[in-house]
Parts: structure tokens; sequence; C-alpha cells
């Protein structure tokens, strides 16, 4: 009976483990930045100053104190702007990732496990969504309701929730040929009983990694529409609407684009990286 | 495992036979064959039981035996009602359970319980162990506490300990006596055991059989035992039923079968088996 | 390439060694050596170590595993010494593997023909006709029905049984000097077990090719092979003749896995698991080894 020994089961040793911790880090700076901004941000983002357009950043000639990363071509400061900005980039990934991946994994997960009529339904209307060309949509979207946050939200979420819908759709079909399904009824479980508490647990990883996914491509889908100016009015600052006044000056006032560039950059890096440190570390297995 | 099966003389046969707990005529079912499916119209369907008829008798275990293709698993997987047959009649206790729904058949999956091949796959690997073993007691009003998973991981011969641990850290022995311990717990009358050493070492194998003997004959149970093993059905089954593309070939107590196999396909079976003894000529 | 006509052996392990990186060993010393001709049986409980000696004489370790003593011969030819690209030559040139696993050891992609032949071109720089007749006659050779057909299929096309004797026609199409046998038959039913077991036999004895076959069932090693090598947990039990293991097993640990071994035309002999006793003090004599191995290096 070598088979009963009650060793202890082996655990590896845990790291720190660094896809996990710098984009914590990061997110977790730029969302304190966010919550905090007014005390944060060392300058009125909306301040205009035409005696102090272009200013270089701090480490440049020419700087002057308490503008760190410079000014833009109406005099205002780029890191208030960038740290206001980050309180409507955060908003939106947050919730309108959150609602695409509600409706999309709730669909998905119904579409995988039951399967049949249900199956049949949600997966044609994927297919349709699918085929509709997504920018002309949020355009659509956009001149319909106007523009602002809520039909930004709208708008990701009511093109994204196919990306959740199909992947977790395939997901809970593997797992709903698994044995531990058969063996749920076997035990007498009711079918959503199953559902909810054998397979979700097994997709969830799934589930939270696209999660943030979708938070990065929230951030972007912004950016891009306050990019072409359909996003919020072009008077509060976004990432998207500084890099779109930032390469109007790019040759002489790099500064504008590349701060605001770099944020967006890191911030959807650090989502998809975090995605992917989660789903490890939450996987029983995988550890 | 003793010699005691051979005291078991085939004059049980001839004596009243034990009442059946099963009772299977005709069954037939067939499967949607998708790699022929065309474009529109549905798939043509591969018959994989044709017309099986059979008992389970109470109180033993009854071997199924068969190549993979037989039909061994999904006939077993009928007896249980996770699939529903074409046609036929699958008397349990009586009673036509063939083609009742999911909700007329909760009451009865208490009694009727499974362990499956694959332990690793029919473990929750996100769920520990006493909570895989405790949540079908719930489900049945039979307590389910922590401490009702550990008395059912004590009557397969598991320490207490291994109720915080999740499946991937156990080993393949370890894991099927889990499954063993997740059907008794709920105390059934028939457990359908498919092909459930077939992944262990020959080791785990012993153990695992004997626990599951000894298990039957404290607790009065009946037992499909799903093999492609005669060897492990010799020493383990009263009878045996042995299957051939969807049809049954032979069946009988295994002593008859045994000592004068009827069909081609069991002798075929049976010589198959490489026993671990000196034969030169087997090979040849 | 001098020299290995004169060397008896096909193959010699000397004390080989394996540990994983955080130096964990799994295999301890093993021995063992292979005549031409010769069916060595490696046999083991899972964990014991078995595959892990074929993978290390073809050179197909996992990369977290590391070599920590020993040599590997093959036809007097020292592996360890010679460069990595020689040493993959060479193994290439006179060795092939029969896996475990048929499903996954044939591209599903890729057309059954090229996959036999391929190796034979580039390999051992045959021509393509003369790759294409060798692997038609080897089809034949394994009972397949219709060679040029199968040449043509998709490996989802055929059975698990046949997709096995393709893998057996495709490591013995080059003649190689030694075949490593991984499980083949694992997958398998019974009564195609047979079959496969007596292709290799017969191929086998044809060709005078050696065999290390890897299997976990006493019954097969019974019936295949002459000499065994018992393992447990990367540890030589008992090196003998096949006839010796089962008539007069020197090792306990050994009688212990042909008593777990059901019979159904034995029924006198109960079949019983190994007994905890006999495991754990196997296991202590390992861990004091261990111990000692340690207190070595240190």
């Amino acid at each position: 009976m070598a088979d009963i020994t009650a060793a202890a089961p082996r655990r590896r040793a845990r790291r720190l483990n660094l896809r996990l911790w710098l984009p914590l880090l990061w997110l977790g700076a730029v969302a304190l930045a966010a919550i905090f901004a007014p005390l944060v941000a060392p300058q009125d983002p909306l301040m205009q100053d035409l005696m102090l357009e272009r200013l270089p950043p701090a480490f440049m000639d020419g700087s002057e104190p308490g503008y760190w990363l410079g000014t833009d071509s109406l005099g205002r400061d780029v890191l208030s702007r960038m740290i206001h900005g980050a309180r409507i980039a955060l908003f939106v990934s947050l919730v309108a990732a959150t609602a695409t991946c509600l409706f999309g994994a709730a669909l998905g997960l119904v579409a995988g496990y039951f399967g049949g009529w249900w199956d049949r339904v949600i997966s044609r209307l994927v297919d349709i969504w699918m085929a509709f060309p997504p920018v002309l949509f949020a355009v659509l979207l956009v001149a319909v309701i106007g523009t602002g946050l809520t039909s930004v939200i709208a708008a990701i979420a009511l093109i994204d929730w196919t990306r959740f819908a199909r992947v977790i759709r395939a997901e809970t079909m593997v797992q709903a040929r698994m044995d531990y399904v058969d063996s749920a009824r076997i035990g007498g479980a009711r079918r959503l009983t199953t559902l909810i508490s054998e397979i979700l647990p097994n997709v969830l990883p799934s589930i939270i990694a696209l999660l943030m996914l979708e938070m990065g491509i929230a951030v972007i889908v912004e950016a891009i529409l306050s990019f072409v100016n359909l996003s919020i009015s072009s008077d509060d600052p976004t990432w998207g609407s500084m890099i779109a006044e930032g390469r109007n000056a790019i040759h002489f006032a790099w500064w504008v684009l590349l701060f605001p560039l770099i944020a967006l950059f890191l911030t959807v890096l650090s989502f998809s990286t975090l995605g992917e440190g989660l789903k490890q570390r939450f996987d029983p297995v995988l550890q | 495992m003793t010699a005691q099966t051979q005291t078991r003389t085939t004059a049980s046969e001839a004596v009243a036979p034990a009442p059946s707990l099963f009772s299977v005529r005709d069954l037939r079912l067939s499967f949607p064959d998708l790699a022929r499916k065309p474009l529109l119209g549905a798939a043509p369907r591969n018959e994989v039981l044709k017309g099986l008829s059979f008992d389970i008798p109470a109180g033993q275990i009854t071997g199924i035996v068969g190549e993979s293709g037989s039909g061994k698993s999904t006939a077993g997987r009928v007896l249980v009602r996770l699939l529903e047959p074409d046609s036929g009649s699958v008397l349990y206790e009586g009673r036509d359970i063939g083609h009742l729904d999911e909700s007329a058949l909760r009451p009865l999956r208490r009694d009727l319980q499974m362990i499956f091949q694959d332990p690793m796959s029919s473990l929750n690997p996100r769920h520990k162990v006493w909570r895989i073993i405790a949540q079908p007691m719930k489900r049945y009003g039979l307590g389910g506490t922590r401490a009702d998973a550990i008395a059912a991981l004590g009557k397969v011969g598991l320490p207490a300990a291994f109720a915080e641990r999740y499946p991937h850290e156990l080993s393949g022995g370890q894991r099927q006596r889990v499954g063993i311990a997740r059907a008794i717990a709920l105390k059934p009358r028939f457990i359908l055991a498919d092909e459930i050493v077939s992944g262990l070492d020959v080791s785990s194998q012993a153990q695992v059989l004997l626990l599951l003997k000894q298990l039957a004959r404290e607790m009065g149970l009946t037992i499909a035992f799903i093999s492609h093993d005669l060897s492990v059905i010799r020493h383990l089954c009263d009878r045996v039923i042995v299957l051939n593309r969807g049809e049954i070939v032979e069946q009988g107590s295994v002593d008859a079968v045994f000592r004068a196999p009827a069909s081609d396909v069991t002798r075929t079976l049976l010589t198959a088996i490489p026993l671990p003894e000196l034969d030169p000529d087997w090979l040849s | 390439m001098t020299g290995s006509h004169t060397h008896p052996n096909t193959l010699d392990v000397m004390q080989l060694g394996i540990a994983l990186p955080n130096g964990h060993r799994l295999l301890r010393d093993v021995s063992l050596s292979l005549r031409p001709g010769e069916v060595r049986a490696l046999v083991g409980e899972s964990g014991a170590g078995k595959s892990m000696i074929g993978k290390a004489v073809l050179g197909i370790l996992p990369q977290n595993l590391r070599v920590t003593g020993g040599e590997i011969l093959l036809e007097g030819q020292h592996l360890g010494a010679m460069t990595p690209w020689t040493r993959r030559k060479t193994v290439a040139q006179s060795a092939a593997l029969i896996p475990q696993d048929p499903l996954t050891a044939l591209n599903p992609a890729r057309r059954i023909g090229p996959q036999i032949t391929d190796p034979l071109v580039r390999i051992h720089g045959w021509s393509r006709a003369k790759a294409r007749d060798t692997a038609l006659a080897l089809l034949d050779r394994v009972h397949i029905r219709d060679p040029k057909r199968v040449m043509e299929s998709y490996p989802h096309e055929l059975s698990g049984g046949m997709r096995q004797r393709v893998l057996i026609a495709a490591a013995f199409a080059p003649s190689p000097r030694l075949i490593v046998a991984d499980e083949p038959t694992t997958a398998l039913d019974v009564t195609v077990q047979k079959q496969i077991l007596r292709l290799i036999r017969e191929l086998q004895q044809e060709t005078g090719t050696a065999v290390l076959f890897v299997t976990h069932d006493m019954g097969v090693v019974a019936k295949i092979s002459q000499k065994v090598t018992v393992l447990f947990a990367g540890k030589v039990m008992e090196d003998a003749p096949t006839e010796r293991i089962f008539t007069d097993p020197a090792h306990p640990y050994t009688r212990a896995l042909i008593a777990a071994t059901p019979s159904y035309a034995d029924l006198d002999r109960p079949f019983s698991p190994v007994p905890q006793t006999l495991i754990a003090e196997l296991q202590g004599a390992i861990a004091r080894d261990d111990a000692r191995h340690q207190g070595a290096a240190r």
C-alpha cells in the first residue's frame, strides 16, 4: 500500500512571480494616480498658459520647475493631463470590460453546456454579429447615442461580447465532455448546479485572462475613439486625445505624444500580462 | 483475491437464480456518425448496441468484457442512465428506467453509482477531495460534512489528511480510491465500475480490486464490472457477459464460461492474454 | 565507426544516473547490456524510470533532466564522448524507436508514405525510389493489406493497430541495430497486442535487431524477452534471463510484481498487491543510498 502514505503534497516553493507583480505595480500606480488625480497632479490639467507652451520635460534644457513632463502647444501640463486621463482610461476599461465579460461569458457558458437549441441560436447570433465591421459599428453607435463615455462603453461591450462568447463556449464544450460532469449527474446534481459549481470554476481562469485582455483593449478603443474625437469632449484630457494632439507637434515637441503613448502601452501590456499571470496563479494544476 | 472463487461451483446455475436487479431486453442504441454527415440533413447513425438482452443479478459482480468498440462502456452507461437507449427496455427492480427524464432519474441516481475509468478526468480538478465526496451526500440528505467525507475516505483506506488535497496531488491509485469513496458514500445498491483499473500499475490494480471486492461483500452491493482483462474478471466476478461489436456473444457464470468458452470471440480474448508465465509457443 | 564490428554488445548502459535540476535522482547507477538479436525487457511500475533509459539512449530526454553520470555505448561507441551533432547522427543511423502512443507519434497533417520515407532519404541517404520500395515491402511484411493505399493515407484514416504496424515498419525500415520499444502495446486491445508482439518478434528475429522493450506488464515480459531488468525507483532490482525471472526470481520485488499480475489460468495463486512493508524497505534502502551519495559528492 505504497499508495496511501499521507506524505504532504509537494508544493513548489513560491517564487516572486514577476509576471504578476510588475503589471500589478504599474496598474496600482495608475489606479492611485487616477483616484487621487486632483491631489496628485502638479497642475490644473485644463489651465492654458500660452507663455509656457511646449515646455520640454524636466531633464532637458529650458524646462520649468513643476512641469515634469513638459507642456503641450496650449501650455497645459502633460503629466497632469496624463494623470487625469488615467481616470477616464481606467473607468472605461473597468466598466466596459466587466460588462462585456458578464454578457459574453454567460452566453458562452450556456451555449457550450446546454448545447442544442441554445447553442444554435447563440452561435448564429455571434456569427452574424462578427460579420459586422466593428469600426463602422462603433461610429454608427456613437452617431446614434452621441459622443460621450456612455457610448464608448456601450460600443466596446456591444462589439466585443462575441470574443467572450466564442472562447468561453469552446472552453465550456471541452469541460462538458470531461467525466467529472457525468460524475456530477451521477451524484444527482441539476444541470444549472453542474454548470455553476463544476464547470465554471474550470473555465474561470480563461474568463479572467480574457477579462484582463479586454481591459487592455478597452483602453485602446477609448484612446482610438478620442483620437478621432468620438469620445468625450476634446477639452477633457484623455490619452487618446493627447496622442492626437501630440501627433501634430511630433517634430518639435515629441514629449506631448511620447509620454501618453508610453502610459497607454504599459497599461495595455500590464493588463494582458496580468491576465496570463492570474490564469496561472489560480490554476491548482499548473502551480 | 483468493482461491475461494473456485469453491463456488457451477451449481449456482442450477439452484434458484439470484433475483435480478437489472433486466435488460433488446437494448438498442445508435450514435450519429458526424464524419459521414451530409451538408444538409441528418447524419447517418452508427448502431453501437444491437439488441442486448441480459440480467444483472442482485448482490453479485457481473463482468462485462469485450474489445474497444464492442459497446461495453455504452451498455454500462445506459444502466446508470447517462445515455438513453433508442429502444428496448431497461428494467431496474421491475421498473423501466430507459426513458425517464432527468428529474425523474434524480431520486434513483443515489442507488445507481458509477466509478470512472480515468479518475483524473472524473474528479473535478478545482475541488478538494472532501468536497468531491461530500457534495452528492448533501444532495441526498446523507450529511455531507467534512467529517462524513473523512469517514468515507477511511472506508477506502485513505487517511483523513487526504480530505484537504486536490485530485492532482494524488497518485492514480489514490484517485481511484477517492472515486470509490464518492460512490459508496451514498450507500448505493448498484455500482458501475468502468475499466477502473486499466490505467493503474499492477500493484495499485490489485489493491483497488481487493478493496472493491471487500466493499461489495460488506455493503451487499451489486456491481457491473467493465473490463477488457479476462484475468481480472476471472478473479473478481461471479458472472460474465462477453460483447463483440454491439452484440452479446456469450454469457454465464465465470466458472462455466472460462471452463468451456462457447464463442470464438471468448476463446480469442482468452488466448490473447499474455499470462505471467513462460510459454515459448505463445507468439508462434 | 571502426571497431563497431568487433564489439560484442549492441548496447551497453553503464552506471547511468539521471536527476532533476533540484538534485532529485530519477535513475540510480543503472547498468544493462544488450547483445545483437536479443530482446531485453525493462519492467517496473510508473515512476520506476524505465522509459527514461530508452530516452537517454536515443538522446531524447526532456530538457530539464540532467545526466549525472555513467556511460552509454552504442555498438561500442561512447555516445557521451561525441559532439551533439555526431551523436544525433550516430543514434539516428543505428537506433530507432517504436513509441507508446501510435496516435500522437504520427503527424496528423501528413500522409503516411513520406513520414516513413523521409528519414530514410534524409538520414540514411537513400534514393527516393529505394526508400519507397523498402517502405512498401515492409508495410506488406507487417501484414498491411494494401500498402500503396496506406502510403497515401492520413493517420486518422487508420485504426490504432494499423498505425502501430506503420510505426513498426518505419522503425525497422533502415535495418537499425537497436530498437527501443516504449510500451508499444499499452494503448491497444489484447488481441491486437498479441499481433503486434508477434510482429516485433518476427521482424527482430529476421533482422537480428536488438530490442529494448519497455513495459509494465509481467505477462508481456514473459512472452517477448530473453533478458529482464527489473526497476524500482530508478534502481535495478534484478537483472536475469527471463526464464530465471519466472522460475526462480531472486529479488523479493520481482516476486511481488509477478504475484500482483492476475492470471485467469491460475486461480489457486491469489494475486496480491506489492506488500507495503517491502516497498518501505526498498525506499528506505534507496534513501540511505542517496544520503551516502550526497555525502560523497560533498
